[in-house]
């Protein structure tokens, strides 16, 4: 493929490892962004984001317009949902959504009334006179998140201020097939600076970098022309080696920084955050023309694709329309994303979310390879590719195993499953699923701990409260006991007092019945009334 | 519906191709073989390979494998092609047969087949060859322009086969040189001279070790050399692993030969003499049992670079690469664990609690 000769603005550093699968673009990349007719049913995905599920806020029967909203942030970890087009609500309900496992989950399913008819839109173009959490307000309720195929929601990852001293627009767009980024740049540069712009406004002296393969000469040469247009000279383009996965945040930073995002931290610990072309885009729609995000560029390629380029894709539309209108028949393999981190869509009827950047329409033979895998033979190739310096054949081994203890410390959760150690291995091994699966593992493990460790102090507590309630009871008694036996005794002393007067009584009796001739038999009995009395008490 | 997971792309190579780059990349070496020390060679060859693919075979079905796509994996051809290369020229066939099967069964399919060895199958059956026949093991043959008898291919099947010539000369005939003395290997020679007395000065005029490390012997090795260079371009082998073992024999041999060149042989002479250069390109580099990390390959390569050396010069036997590859093979795990390369993102020196930070 054509390689662009323009000198990077920046020294370029390296990442280890990395590989040049075929790239796969020209099918794609040479036609303009076109529309796709609108499809008959939209099913939004309410969970079409990383973090949590939007709050529907229209009823079935709502009667919605495009741009309107249809869901809105748990305030937490989520964003706004906007109706891409003008229709009806005929269902919420759980749906099969674009996920690997196949599971059903929450969707809005808007029935298109084909008018398309926009909502108000409330613009904000005066992006300088608004305050900061007015900015990321905007942002959250336009419904934008990451376009680069992760869609963690914008204003959390925009939310840190202090010490960010550079945004990094990342265009490298490495995977294979996938042109959206580099076919969005030779169209809407100026539009993407200007989002940069919007986004530096939430910053004391921003530096902007733009981080894009040499793969993509014409995207570059609409970013110069787009930023002497603009006269925002201080942006910087540094074009670096097309190599997967030099896209990848982390090896994107390495490359244009030579420092590496620490072991269990963020770019920002670097002072660093990283957006995607496409979500400036989608910032500078909002601001500008007051749009959320409702659609996005996604490109349509695959042996099995009969017209492959790029097109701008209400979210909801179902694959499998847009196989219909790509003439795709019987594909071999369907998959979302690209052919290195994608993944094959268990169903066609499922609706385009915000992190749909590509749908291969994979000819049999195509993609899907069905070598049996061989042993590892420790060959290493998969070590010379890992671009986060692991040993993935240790780690391969004890996945394989079930001993995951080891493959934590092999640094198992370093692993970013771009796949290249796969993608070489000799063997045919599907090394990323193995990883996959002893990550998945051991969070579950972990999570069985947490609630085996919760139980555990649950029960803890319990047997710690019954002793405490018994220990009490036994106290009680033992104090009621005591107020008894005192009671008693006080009781006692009365009958001592009793009998003392009795004696006396007695004596005085006695001293009567000497004087009448009687013996000391009834002082005799009255003592033997005191002892019994105090034995029955105690 | 059968769900795979990414990535989808696949880079079109196989472990069967580098197995036929590895036995490709021996030709040039083989050929300086045959050419010094006869046909012989080549029947070795030929009864190694199909003693392997017989015995891979059948251990695969006892195992209940598929057999088709393992044994034809080419691993198995490659053990007995590397075995076959270290054999003297006129073994006795049986012996060929036990050795190559022994290291498939007891080397590799003991320990789970393919990958899962701990030692070098080769080098296994090398060994228990050499333990067992001593005699027949260092019976080599003297180069072509040395020997008296030259052994044609007839006569090469005849002694492998029988014992003896197709006239019926024993195999002493075939072993003797042009000055009427049965020849050893270079290596050999001098160790018995050296044991007798002789300084390496007066050895060195004897014709066997003429030039670098010895007629037909230094061209072997530059053969070999050659082919190993070419699987490192080809990047079927890494680099550091040879580059270790050579290092590690030169900073041995020249320690010594610094000390006492009398009595020690030079860099010059270990690096092109006996198996050294088959063993730094094709025995030490198999991937299964060497260590798996850059700096593991170099500790691994310079150990056994040394203890070739260290067995050359004062162990019993005349060489000793087959005994310095099976015994860093045994520090292989330790190697791997205590060498792992830093992991991005742990350049700083790793936090304590580090590891609940997932």
């Amino acid at each position: 493929m054509e390689r662009s000769n323009y000198k990077s603005e920046i020294p370029i550093f390296e990442f280890h490892g990395g590989i040049h699968p075929k790239e796969h673009k020209l099918e794609s990349n040479q036609t303009p962004i076109q529309n796709i007719p609108l499809p008959k049913q939209l099913i939004i995905n309410l969970k079409g984001q990383a973090g949590n599920r939007s709050l529907p806020v229209v009823n079935v029967g709502d009667k919605v317009l495009k741009g309107q909203v249809i869901a809105e942030s748990d305030g937490i970890f989520s964003t706004f949902q906007h109706a891409p087009s003008s229709g009806t609500v005929v269902a919420i309900e759980k749906r099969p959504i674009a996920h690997p496992s196949g599971l059903d989950d929450l969707c809005v399913v808007i029935e298109t009334d084909g008018k398309d008819q926009w909502c108000d839109l409330k613009p904000k173009s005066n992006v300088i006179d608004l305050e900061r959490n007015e900015i990321l307000a905007h942002i959250c309720e336009s419904g934008i998140v990451g376009l680069g195929g992760a869609s963690f929601p914008t204003h959390i990852k925009l939310k840190k201020e202090s010490g960010i001293h550079t945004l990094i627009i990342n265009a490298a767009e490495c995977e294979p097939y996938i042109t959206c980024d580099d076919r969005l740049l030779q169209e809407h540069a100026v539009e993407v600076l200007k989002g940069a712009d919007i986004i530096s406004q939430l910053y004391d002296d921003l530096n902007i970098i733009i981080g894009i393969e040499d793969n993509k000469p014409n995207a570059i040469d609409a970013l110069v022309a787009a930023r002497k247009e603009l006269g925002m000279d201080a942006v910087k383009i540094a074009v670096v080696p097309t190599k997967y996965p030099s896209g990848g945040e982390k090896q994107l930073i390495q490359l244009l920084t030579g420092k590496e995002v620490p072991h269990g931290g963020l770019p920002a610990d670097l002072g660093l955050v990283m957006h995607n072309v496409g979500t400036c885009f989608a910032i500078y729609e909002a601001f500008e023309f007051g749009m959320p995000l409702i659609s996005r560029v996604v490109t349509l390629t695959g042996e099995a694709c009969q017209k492959p380029g790029n097109y701008k894709v209400p979210f909801g539309a179902p694959v499998e329309h847009l196989m219909t209108f790509c003439d795709a028949q019987n594909p071999g393999v369907l998959v979302m994303g690209g052919p290195m981190m994608g993944f094959e869509l268990p169903n066609p009827s499922v609706g385009i979310v915000k992190a749909t950047n590509c749908i291969i329409m994979a000819a049999p033979k195509e993609l899907k390879h069905d070598h049996l895998a061989l042993p590892c033979i420790r060959c290493g190739a998969c070590m010379d590719a890992c671009p986060a310096s692991l040993l993935p054949q240790q780690l391969y081994w004890h996945a394989k195993a079930d001993e995951f203890e080891k493959a934590e410390e092999y640094d198992l959760f370093d692993c970013i499953e771009c796949g290249a150690c796969a993608y070489v291995c000799p063997s045919d091994i599907p090394l990323v699923q193995y990883y996959r699966y002893a990550k998945s593992t051991i969070r579950n493990q972990k999570v069985e701990k947490t609630k085996a460790d919760k139980a555990r102090l649950r029960h803890e507590a319990r047997q710690e409260r019954l002793e405490r309630v018994k220990r009490e009871k036994a106290e009680k008694h033992r104090k009621a006991a005591e107020a008894r036996r005192k009671a008693a005794e006080a009781a006692g002393e009365d009958d001592a007092k009793k009998a003392a007067v009795a004696a006396a009584l007695a004596r005085v009796k006695a001293k009567k019945a000497q004087q009448d001739d009687e013996p000391a038999s009834a002082d005799n009995k009255a003592d033997n009334s005191t002892t019994d009395n105090k034995d029955s008490d105690a | 519906m059968s769900l795979i997971s990414s990535p989808f792309a696949k880079k079109p190579t196989s472990v069967t191709e580098m197995m036929l780059w590895v036995i490709g990349a021996t030709l040039p070496g083989l050929f300086a073989l045959v050419y010094f020390f006869g046909m012989g060679v080549i029947v070795n060859l030929i009864i190694a390979s199909i003693t392997a693919l017989v015995t891979e075979a059948l251990i695969l079905k006892v195992r209940q494998r598929p057999i088709l796509p393992i044994l034809f994996d080419g691993s198995a051809l490659v053990t007995a092609w590397l075995l076959a290369l270290a054999l003297p020229p006129l073994l006795p066939w049986w012996m060929t047969v036990v050795g190559v099967s022994f290291a498939i069964v007891f080397a590799k399919h003991v320990y789970g087949g393919l990958g899962n060895n701990l030692f070098n199958p080769a080098m296994v059956g090398y060994v228990l060859l050499l333990i067992s026949f001593p005699l027949e093991m260092t019976s080599w043959l003297p180069p072509a322009e040395l020997a008296q008898n030259p052994v044609s291919l007839m006569d090469a099947i005849s002694y492998i086969f029988t014992g003896t010539s197709m006239s019926g000369e024993p195999i002493t005939a075939a072993r003797m040189g042009v000055d009427g003395f049965t020849m050893a290997t270079p290596l050999d020679h001098v160790k018995t001279e050296l044991a007798q007395g002789y300084r390496l000065a007066e050895i060195e005029s004897h014709a066997v070790i003429n030039g670098l490390s010895g007629s037909g012997w230094q061209w072997v090795n530059i053969g070999f050399l050659a082919g190993g260079l070419f699987l490192m371009f080809r990047k079927v082998i890494g680099w550091q692993l040879p580059a270790g073992v050579l290092l590690g024999m030169m900073l041995m041999s020249f320690i010594m030969f610094a000390m006492d060149s009398d009595h020690y042989l030079s860099p010059s002479f270990h690096l092109f003499a006996g198996a050294t250069m088959l063993g730094a390109f094709f025995i030490a580099t198999d991937p299964v049992t060497a260590s798996t990390t850059p700096k593991g390959r170099w500790i691994f390569g310079l150990g056994i670079g040394v203890i070739t050396v260290i067995i050359r010069t004062f162990g019993g036997y005349p060489d000793a690469i087959a005994f310095a590859v099976l015994l860093m093979n045994m520090t292989v795990p330790m190697l791997d664990y205590y060498t792992k390369p830093k992991v991005y993102g742990h350049k700083a020196k790793r936090s304590q609690g580090d590891s609940d930070a997932h």
